[in-house]
């Protein structure tokens, strides 16, 4: 494999080096996550880190959130699970459907144009998110419009174009006109030649893009709180008003259960589009 | 490199879907634009520079000056942290490593930012497990205060940047063809040599990408300067946020908003030009 | 009637009397209680305020009427206020419960409904000062109450001033209110007052208040945070800070190390919270003023105070033993001596600025 970029013998400095920072990423990546996952399992209501004692308590009093749920909530945690599981799964095909052409024609086309255009789709990530909560309110309040879990939806699309497109253009990057020509020049007309040969090469990319902008829709707060009403709302608002009121082991607890989700639907994604664990 | 393969009607046709999809939000600009100009604070009426005005203040300098120099020093950190997550992660044999070394670069997306503070009250915190640790060796009298300052809010810039860079790496680091590393290796190049002088510029159009998407994320966070920087660390998403809900402000916080897109758009162009003018010129050399 | 009539007492006395004439109809009215398949939908502090709100007030009305109550229990009063205004006239929401600076705003938006007093019998109970607000706009219904936080590892005795936040052993584990909280005004009101003005006198406060740019270990944005900040014996001492984030952390001080006190020379502050009703709600105005009114309530009042540790405004609330002997909970009786409730026109006139300088002076 590409023995050149991390020596697996010898490499001296440049190999410390190379597994030292890399080392510090992670640490710093997950350090918070696994301490708040062992502080879940804390026996004790107060409790410094690390616990002393550990119980599943407050994973039973979550599984208890789901099962025997309050009707007088607008907020059941089930319909906002469902509605964000919906929304999050609109968001990451279509967002992936639009930027996959749209890769491709800013990789072959002249290098102006794609400068120009990548900024275009970087924007939605400049864009301070309370402002742009408030603006899409704003428009959809003076428009009328009565747009069920699209409200949420379209603001979470331009939300995550910029991370989809980045991937697939890093994965455009590689492919040569040169393989396509190839398959031209073996009968296939353009569109079979992008579809069968070029879409397949891209397919890390792809799934890269696939996994953040389910990622980022599944968890987006911000945007989200200016959009949702009492009947169509999402996972994180309800999550909000309880880590708002108190950092208890439930609440922690829950945050796990959250990552257990999230981490499912990666893996599912990942194995139904890369099929054998190819990837990621 | 491979360019202009594609007749301009068709590249049309093919952005045409990706338009649509990113329209809405294009109206959202607009409309902040047009609420900046307003001049009323809280409907749009008139038009008036009054809302960008009432942003010259020393008070805005400084928060404009701290928002660039964190999201610079964060994206500097990240793009240092990220290439060697890139390699590793690209050289790891395992499926299963490389899946739970993705999960854990992934994780500061996933985990809620309120729940992820409190983690690092516990790790960093004046009373945590660093600072109780080197107090109990004897290293430290009074505790290291790590968060609710600069430092904390860098830290959580790195820690919620670096998945959006590592990914788009991954993506360039891949595409590298072997036979240049083999080639430069077979030359007799060292490790650090075949890096600075092969690696590096092959990589250079995903690092740049990489570093714009994450600079742009870093000068507009405001849940992390919220959180870990206590309050006192006023980027210029916070002061937008505090113009939008308790001061109501609402063309202020559109100026304001204005303001940080375009110097970050400005950042991102003059970057992208910088770079290109030191390829041309190496290319030409 | 029986009002105790305080120094601030204002009430328009056609009100009263419209009250007293409107009784008997509304008893026969209240007493059929009979609401089963009416909606109706409330708005509320995602914190464990708003919680209580649901156990202790939905609930049982539910219960009593046959109502449906759909809470939304999210944000703070200054986010529901900004999200209420983008939306217009087009309200979700029936009822809405904020603190007093919302409703201010929301009423000058002319965007709120004018509750009919006449079908609110239980406000005679109330403390005529705090009946309504917001020109009529807001209904009373509880007092957020704010004084000092502290460790009781560090005091063994509350602390009896907010001059203590400026005795430099506590350099480093101080916190105080963020700006753009009410109680950050507090702060600088009671500054004022420490150092011998009436509070007003800002200039002199915020002079004051820059000594101790360089204690603060953080500002109080997250009561998570600040909890947790006790509990691992961070921090020792922070105000001005309501009690009520802390019902849960103050019964238990030996796990939290945390304390928190009213009774300090300059006084402690409060600020009546009001229940508003949009003027476009999509609910029926009879289940409204029912639910309001059963805010008011005698039983209603007295456990929510209990639960989250704010002032009961109904003077005659029903308190249990353990919460008439709280030292968090403000008795109607300790209102008038020390609670400093801000005039609503000064706040409003010096607001913007106040949280301009306390952000530039502090941060």
């Amino acid at each position: 494999m590409r023995v050149g970029l991390l020596p697996t013998e010898g490499g001296g400095t440049y190999r410390f080096a190379i597994l030292f920072l890399a080392t510090i990423g992670i640490l710093i990546s997950s350090l918070p996550v696994i301490v708040v996952t062992i502080m879940s399992f804390s026996a004790s209501e107060y409790s410094s880190f690390p616990p002393t004692e550990f119980s599943f308590r407050w994973y039973l009093e979550v599984v208890q959130l789901f099962t025997n749920e309050d009707p007088s909530s607008a907020q059941s945690v089930v319909d906002s699970t469902l509605t964000s599981l919906l929304v999050a799964f609109l968001v990451m095909v279509i967002s992936t459907l639009v930027c996959i052409p749209l890769a491709y024609a800013l990789a072959r086309s002249n290098r102006n144009l794609r400068e120009g255009m990548e900024l275009l789709f970087t924007l939605p990530l400049v864009f301070p998110l309370v402002m742009l909560g408030i603006a899409f309110l704003l428009i959809a309040e003076s428009l009328q419009l009565e747009l069920g879990i699209w409200r949420i939806a379209i603001p979470h699309i331009a939300l995550v174009l910029p991370f989809v497109l980045r991937n697939c253009l890093s994965a455009m990057n590689g492919i040569s006109v040169e393989i396509e020509e190839a398959a031209i020049s073996l009968g296939a007309s353009p569109p079979r030649a992008i579809w069968d040969v070029v879409v397949p090469l891209m397919k890390a990319g792809i799934l890269a893009g696939l996994i953040f902008a389910l990622i980022i829709s599944f968890n987006e707060f911000t945007v989200t709180f200016f959009m949702y009403t009492i009947d169509v709302s999402t996972l994180p608002i309800w999550m909000y008003s309880r880590t708002v009121s108190s950092l208890d082991p439930a609440t922690l607890a829950l945050s796990v259960f959250i990552i257990v989700v999230d981490v499912f639907l990666v893996v599912l994604v990942d194995k139904l589009i890369a099929g054998r664990g190819n990837l990621f | 490199m491979s360019t202009e393969f594609l007749p301009r009607k068709q590249a049309l046709l093919f952005a045409a879907p990706a338009f649509i999809a990113i329209l809405p939000f294009l109206g959202a600009c607009f409309y902040i634009l047009r609420f900046s100009l307003s001049g009323e604070q809280g409907t749009i009426e008139g038009l008036s520079f009054q809302a960008y005005r009432d942003l010259m203040t020393p008070f805005f300098g400084r928060s404009v000056w701290l928002t660039l120099k964190l999201a610079f020093v964060a994206t500097v950190i990240v793009m240092v942290l990220a290439v060697p997550l890139a390699f590793v992660l690209t050289s790891l044999r395992s499926s299963f490593f490389r899946r739970l070394l993705t999960i854990s670069i992934l994780l500061p997306l996933i985990l809620n930012l309120l729940v992820q503070a409190y983690g690092w009250i516990l790790l960093l915190g004046p009373s945590g497990v660093l600072n109780s640790s080197l107090k109990a060796l004897g290293i430290i009298e009074r505790p290291l205060f790590l968060l609710f300052n600069e430092t904390g809010v860098l830290l959580g810039l790195v820690q919620t940047s670096l998945p959006l860079a590592v990914f788009p790496i991954v993506g360039a680091v891949r595409a590298i063809s072997p036979e240049y590393l083999e080639a430069a290796s077979s030359l007799g190049a060292g490790h650090w040599r075949t890096f600075k002088d092969v690696t590096v510029p092959l990589l250079r159009p995903g690092l740049v990408g990489a570093a714009s998407i994450v600079f742009a994320f870093n000068a507009s966070a405001f849940a992390i300067p919220l959180l870990l920087g206590g309050r006192r660390v006023q980027m210029m998403g916070l002061v937008i946020r505090d113009m939008i809900s308790p001061l109501f402000n609402w063309s202020g916080a559109a100026a304001a908003g204005m303001i940080l897109i375009v110097l970050t758009l400005f950042v991102l162009v003059a970057s992208s030009w910088l770079v290109r003018l030191t390829t041309t010129a190496k290319e030409t050399h | 009637m029986t009002f105790k009539l305080t120094r601030r007492g204002i009430l328009k006395a056609s009100a009263a009397t419209a009250a007293t004439l409107a009784m008997p109809s509304i008893v026969t009215a209240a007493g059929k209680n009979d609401f089963s398949g009416k909606e109706i939908r409330l708005l509320t502090w995602s914190d464990n305020t708003g919680l209580a709100i649901l156990e202790n007030i939905a609930k049982p009305f539910e219960e009593m009427t046959g109502a449906k109550v759909i809470a939304d229990r999210t944000g703070s009063t200054s986010e529901m206020v900004a999200k209420l205004r983008a939306s217009g006239g087009k309200a979700q929401y029936d009822v809405i419960t904020l603190a007093g600076v919302g409703a201010v705003e929301l009423a000058g938006d002319g965007l709120l409904a004018k509750p009919d007093l006449n079908m609110l019998p239980n406000l005679e109970k109330v403390d005529p000062r705090f009946r309504s607000g917001a020109e009529g706009h807001g209904i009373g219904y509880l007092l957020w109450t704010g004084g000092m936080v502290y460790n009781t590892k560090t005091f063994k005795e509350p602390p009896k001033s907010y001059a203590e936040m400026w005795d430099a052993a506590h350099a480093g584990r101080l916190f105080l209110p963020p700006a753009t909280w009410t109680d950050a005004l507090d702060t600088i009101f009671a500054t004022g007052k420490m150092i011998g003005g009436d509070g007003t006198n800002s200039e002199a406060a915020f002079a004051k208040l820059a000594e101790l740019r360089s204690s603060i270990l953080t500002f109080g944005e997250n009561p998570g945070q600040i909890s947790e900040l006790f509990r691992s014996d961070a921090l020792d001492i922070g105000g001005v800070y309501a009690p009520a984030f802390f019902a849960k952390e103050l019964a238990n001080p030996a796990e939290s190390n945390m304390g928190a006190t009213y009774d300090l020379d300059e006084g402690f502050f409060a600020d009546l919270m009001y229940t508003i009703v949009p003027k476009s709600k999509p609910g029926d105005d009879d289940v409204v003023h029912a639910f309001i009114n059963y805010t008011l309530d005698d039983k209603v009042q007295g456990v929510m105070a209990e639960a989250v540790l704010n002032g009961p405004i109904n003077q005659q609330a029903v308190m249990s033993e353990a919460a008439k002997a709280s030292p968090f909970i403000i008795k109607p009786e300790q209102l008038s001596e020390k609670a400093v409730v801000h005039d609503k026109a000064f706040i409003a006139d010096v607001r913007e600025k106040w949280i301009a300088t306390y952000q530039q002076t502090l941060s």
